[in-house]
């Protein structure tokens, strides 16, 4: 029953593998993590402000301000995926000089990315409650020092718990970025398995993807656990 | 005494329209320094928006608040920033930073202030003995009771040196035992650093206790302000009758004749003088209704009585309480 193995064809795919495996989860999990940053690096002080700019927030903006960051946001997080990303295109050839390979999907995957980082930071910080940013105000604390020493800290645990799964949602955005060439685990899947039919590598190539989001989410959830000092039991 | 706060002519809405909520109307208060001054007030009276003012956590529309003679709403944010830090505040909820321990949580105002780590966690363990939780330095909120919650929470209104307490419903979360004892802490607090304390609450036995004026708010505007004595027992308006007689002290319904409300200020609980005018004075009244408590011997809050149908006998009972200390005894038309 093993007479498989020695199938030319299964041959073929072990060595694929061999050769192609390690390098595309390397190149999954090094763009993933460039993808993830750079996310957060825009993500972050815009879910900050969705929160300090409200009305009621510590720092008010204009209304009309606040409506044109809700309205952007929520139309890059409506336009598909696939779309945004040939719509973005020029813009890697603008940043990173290419329109294809792993360092053009960037561009097109934080574009993607942000507005979602911008989203679960925003909740993670409604769940601060408003009486210790209060307390914080009547210390004389400035809006700053609220947000570096009150908001971000107390949200910690679900901030972490957030980055989890927006890295796990990335890190799906990224199989479909091996469309326009982008490396990867992703790709992989696709172009050996799915498009010649090389059913073996394209398993074996979703398990490696499946085994990162289990690891991310395992990693995610536990450092949120352990960083949250609510859930100390009493002595 | 010096006046150290002074609320002029404050006004506050919320909500527009017909949502439109008149928080406070023309609302003028002055604090000494160095008093215990309270405030109270039935739910939605004001009272909270009333000391959030104080701080400018919420900006009144209308008014001033002078603090050392110096307007605050119209400083710039950075000047108000300073003179919060003069300005503690301890509230309800304790609203204590939850992912920072007892000790960090006192460090924090000084964080802010800027002062070096290693000053602010000295300052921070002096001010855990003051509040006599040195043992909880390390434990997190989640760990604490409501009361040992509430001590860290004046623990770190005290690190700034503040000049002036600000206690929004401070022990209204906290069951009578605790109450009792972080009455007393605020009180040392008073004595011994000379730092003013404003107390919002809607417990009578909270002012009673430790406060040394009141003010009644009543629908956004202050009904009656003055000496707890003097107010609580001898309320001049409606509002002050309902804080001072609540429901449990109204009269039954089976009785049509004369009635006296006697307020209890301080009254030693082993005088028994319900018992005493009828032995010294042939006098018979019945207890319609009371709403008492009894602090440390004393006895304090409301009791309803029925006074003898004859002018005589009436005046005699009058009298007669009027003549015990801690008591006070007027007779009273059945408001409603």
């Amino acid at each position: 029953m093993f007479e498989f193995l020695s199938d030319p064809n299964f041959v073929q795919q072990l060595e694929i593998l061999r050769s192609e495996f390690l390098p595309a989860a390397w190149e999954t999990i090094y763009s993933l993590v460039l993808q993830v940053l750079f996310s957060y690096a825009i993500g972050l002080p815009l879910g900050v402000l969705l929160v300090t700019g409200e009305k009621n927030g510590i720092r008010p903006l204009p209304t009309w301000l606040m409506k044109s960051i809700h309205g952007g946001i929520n139309l890059l997080r409506s336009v598909p995926f696939l779309i945004l990303m040939i719509v973005a295109l020029p813009l890697s050839k603008l940043l990173v000089g290419t329109k294809i390979g792993t360092a053009a999907t960037i561009p097109p995957m934080v574009i993607a990315a942000f507005p979602l980082v911008a989203r679960m930071v925003e909740s993670s910080l409604r769940e601060v409650s408003h009486g210790v940013v209060e307390a914080a105000q009547s210390m004389g604390a400035s809006a700053m020092q609220i947000v570096t020493r009150v908001l971000l800290p107390e949200a910690m645990p679900s901030l972490l718990s957030g980055g989890a799964i927006t890295m796990t949602t990335i890190l799906g955005y990224g199989a479909m970025a091996g469309i326009i060439g982008g490396g990867g685990l992703g790709k992989l899947a696709i172009d050996y398995g799915y498009y010649n039919f090389k059913t073996f590598v394209m398993w074996v190539a979703v398990i490696g993807l499946i085994v990162l989001v289990q690891l991310i989410q395992t990693a995610g959830t536990k450092l949120s656990k352990v960083c949250d000092k609510r859930l100390r039991n009493r002595k | 005494m010096s006046e150290l706060i002074r609320l002029q002519h404050l006004s506050k809405t919320f909500g527009s329209g017909d949502g439109r909520v008149l928080a406070l109307r023309d609302v003028s208060v002055s604090v000494e320094q160095g008093e215990i001054f309270g405030i109270i007030g039935l739910s939605g009276a004001g009272k909270s928006t009333l000391v959030r003012c104080i701080n400018l956590l919420e900006r009144p529309e209308e008014g001033q608040i002078l603090f050392h003679g110096q307007d605050l709403v119209g400083l710039k944010r950075r000047q108000l920033r300073e003179q919060r830090r003069r300005i503690a505040m301890i509230f309800q909820n304790f609203n204590l930073l939850e992912q920072r321990t007892s000790l960090q949580n006192i460090c924090f105002p000084l964080e802010l202030a800027g002062v070096g780590r290693m000053e602010a966690r000295e300052k921070a363990q002096k001010l855990l003995a003051i509040v006599g939780l040195s043992d909880k330095a390390d434990a997190y909120p989640v760990q604490l009771s409501g009361g040992q919650k509430q001590r860290i929470a004046i623990a770190r209104a005290l690190a700034s040196d503040p000049e002036v307490l600000l206690c929004d419903e401070a022990t209204s979360a906290l069951d009578p035992q605790t109450t009792e004892s972080i009455l007393k802490l605020l009180q040392d607090i008073n004595r011994e650093r000379g730092i003013t304390v404003i107390m919002i609450t809607h417990q009578m036995s909270v002012i009673e206790q430790i406060c040394h004026r009141v003010a009644i708010l009543d629908q956004g505007t202050v009904a009656e302000i003055g000496k707890v004595e003097d107010v609580f027992s001898n309320p001049r308006t409606a509002a002050g009758r309902r804080l001072v007689s609540p429901d449990r002290a109204m009269p039954s319904s089976h009785w049509d004749g004369p009635v006296a409300r006697l307020a209890f200020n301080g009254m030693t609980v082993d005088r028994p003088v319900i018992a005493s005018l009828a032995a010294e004075k042939g006098i018979l009244v019945s207890i319609l209704g009371a709403d008492t408590r009894n602090v440390d011997g004393r006895m304090f809050g409301t009791m309803l009585i029925s006074l003898p149908e004859h002018e005589e006998g009436k005046r005699m009972a009058l009298e007669y309480f009027n003549s015990q200390t801690g008591v006070t005894a007027e007779e009273v038309q059945r408001y409603v």
